[in-house]
């Protein structure tokens, strides 16, 4: 008896289960069928992939704008995506792979590796899906590897800054410069250029020029305490981005040496401006994030019109200083905008 | 194991196969399922041969690493230190290449070092006899530190060679006939497979993850099974390392952070239980599609990240509350 109602059960749940996979393979048809439909084509609206390095720092929310700005322009649809994780180039190879699949019409990167991303965007390029690179250089040659590469103009941010420091010591003294980290291209670029002008001034003496930072603030505020014998003795000090700028910051106000060290920093988000109001950066070279944004979908919409676009394109730097601080037209800078 | 046994053991199951069988394809529904949904939101992106061969490309790293994982989780462990391992294999690999090994030699080289760190992996937790959480937890650290050290805390860039073109579509104009790197991934699912079916090791596995104190009293050397589960499962892994180096180009000891939560959840996505005993491959690398679909299809729909982030967890619960629910019903 039970097992006859048992038995029931089964079968009915059986039954209800064999009409669910039913279900599902119709489905499944019905949806193979609809890939065959085309969509009434009329004259289509471009579509472009913009492929920053992450989505969480300040800086790209401001490219971000750029290049949402430059899509309602121009009138073409802009795909804002970052990897998963930020700083993962797997994740970021993943993407430009997918939007290849997918048909965009054309890619804005911002490449999280100088080789990495090589690859990816030889094979976007191949099936002629252009590619402009932004913010930070790829392998290869602009013009040719790939459409374009928007970017600041490095070696000008690093010179701008080791002019600024020399002005500010008067030409004299002892100057410390903490680098970034291995193999980042764009802020080499900056140390060599602050270098360039630190070896044309006689009476100015390197201190310090070989000490990497690290790719955090920890890392940075770490190195910069190991230093701190040749910090004290330092008339000036430059770092060449935001993460080593905050790390030396930190380490100079734990030591009472912060507004006592001329210190000249680069990129410009909130607590660096705030220092810098509080004297505790005498200046800072700042990037213009909303433009490379703007400049990045600009110049591949333009290429996919037809029109030659230049192989490089300098989307400038400024310096800011307490003086200049409040001048309207510093917000772009500042990422107020 | 349980569900097997038991099915034979009753002579009524064999009238209602219908649902045996749809107890074993559970997860193949799942799958259905987000072919389906994404097929009908974004049919014109996202049903495409090239579509399904880049799904299937993107999956091999964590299809490969998911094989040996299950292997693992079947026989009650578990492996919290795979993506280490892995961003590990690729510093190895690329020091290799860079060391002017050539390219077969260093693929080997990495799989022998991966297999090393299963060997220690092992040896700690059957010498120890701690927990395998507490062991792979530490050996998370440990082994993403190992390779960060060994690449002097940066990226290890080696010449080109063959290995770089294992995730490469082997012709671009015939898609179909899919990358290297997913023929390895397939090719060593089949075996393994079969070597959990039809092989001793392989029922013992099952048997250590069902009961460890009945499998011991049956005779079966525990300590010994589990060292070779982790070997194994570690040289897996060390293979999907190759996979994700050649997907880089090069050494990253930063790389495939948080992918062992990838790994375990398409394993469990796969109907495998964390309390062990139960688990199969087919169902692993399912579970490892699922993933890469959802990530595709929820790209394809341009949502945002933090969305694709919670969506992501959704079907993760979801999933494996569906299968929970089933397997309440039929046994």
């Amino acid at each position: 008896m039970i097992e006859t109602i048992d038995r029931t059960c089964y079968l009915r749940k059986g039954k209800i289960m064999r009409k669910l996979a039913v279900l599902a393979c119709i489905g499944a048809i019905l949806g193979l069928f609809s890939c065959g439909k085309e969509e009434p084509s009329g004259p289509k609206k471009l579509t472009i992939a913009v492929i920053p390095k992450g989505t969480t720092h300040v800086f790209w929310k401001s490219v971000e704008a750029g290049a949402k700005k430059a899509g309602a322009e121009l009138d073409v649809n802009i795909i804002w995506k970052g990897p998963l994780k930020e700083s993962d180039r797997a994740d970021q190879i993943k993407l430009v792979e997918q939007f290849i699949a997918e048909g965009v019409d054309g890619i804005v990167l911002a490449p999280l590796d100088f080789e990495a991303l090589a690859r990816p965007v030889q094979s976007a390029m191949e099936r002629n899906i252009p590619v402009v690179v932004f913010d930070s250089a790829l392998r290869g040659e602009p013009g040719r590897d790939f459409v374009s590469f928007v970017a600041t103009n490095n070696r000008k941010g690093g010179q701008m800054a080791g002019e600024q420091l020399a002005k500010l010591l008067n030409e004299k003294g002892k100057v410390v410069l903490l680098r970034y980290a291995v193999g980042s291209a764009s802020t080499e670029e900056r140390e060599a250029g602050f270098l360039e002008v630190m070896k044309q001034k006689p009476d100015i003496t390197m201190l310090v020029d070989n000490r990497y930072g690290g790719a955090t603030v920890g890392e940075a505020k770490n190195e910069s305490m190991k230093l701190i014998d040749q910090l004290k003795e330092a008339d000036g000090v430059f770092c060449p981005n935001e993460s080593s700028t905050l790390g030396m910051l930190g380490a100079l106000r734990d030591n009472g040496l912060a507004g006592k060290t001329t210190f000249v920093g680069f990129d410009a988000t909130p607590p660096l401006v705030e220092a810098l109001r509080q004297g505790h950066i005498k200046a800072l070279v700042a990037q213009d994030p909303t433009r490379m944004g703007y400049e990045g979908v600009k110049t591949v919409v333009a290429h996919l019109k037809g029109q030659s676009v230049p192989p490089v394109v300098d989307t400038g730097v400024r310096l800011v200083t307490p003086e200049n601080l409040n001048d309207p037209e510093m917000k772009k800078f500042l990422g107020q905008e | 194991m349980t569900t097997v046994s038991s099915d034979s053991a009753n002579p009524v199951s064999s009238r209602f196969g219908w649902s045996d069988l749809l107890t074993r394809l559970g997860p193949l529904i799942g799958l259905l399922f987000v072919l389906v949904l994404f097929s009908i939101l974004e049919p014109q992106k996202f049903l495409r041969l090239n579509n399904f061969e880049l799904i299937l490309r993107q999956t091999a790293v964590v299809g490969t690493a998911a094989l040996g994982m299950t292997l693992i989780i079947i026989s009650g462990g578990i492996d919290l230190s795979v993506g280490s391992a892995i961003a590990l294999h690729t510093v190895v690999i690329a020091l290799l290449l860079r060391g002017g090994i050539p390219a077969l030699g260093a693929a080997t080289g990495g799989i022998i070092v991966a297999a090393l760190c299963g060997c220690l992996i092992g040896l700690l937790i059957t010498r120890l006899k701690l927990a395998p959480f507490i062991i792979t937890l530490g050996m998370w650290g440990s082994l993403r530190g190992t390779a960060k050290g060994l690449a002097d805390n940066s990226m290890v860039y080696p010449p080109g060679t063959f290995l770089n073109e294992l995730l490469r579509p082997l012709s671009p104009d015939h898609i179909w006939l899919l990358t290297p790197g997913a023929w390895m991934m397939l090719l060593l699912a089949v075996l393994v497979a079969a070597m959990l079916r039809y092989t001793r090791f392989g029922r013992h596995i099952f048997a250590i993850g069902s009961n460890e104190q009945t499998a011991r009293l049956c005779g079966i050397n525990v300590e010994w099974t589990k060292l070779r589960i982790y070997m194994l499962a570690a040289a897996l892994a060390g293979v999907a390392g190759l996979l994700q180096f050649s997907y880089l180009t090069m050494g990253d000891p930063t790389t495939a952070t948080g992918m062992e939560l990838d790994v375990i959840a398409a394993v469990v996505i796969g109907g495998a239980s964390l309390s062990g005993g139960q688990g199969s491959i087919l169902g692993s690398l399912v579970g490892a599609l699922i993933m890469t679909i959802v990530s595709n299809g929820c790209t394809k729909m341009e949502l945002d990240n933090w969305v694709q982030e919670i969506v992501t967890g959704g079907i993760i619960i979801l999933a494996v509350t569906l299968d929970r629910l089933r397997h309440r019903r039929t046994v």
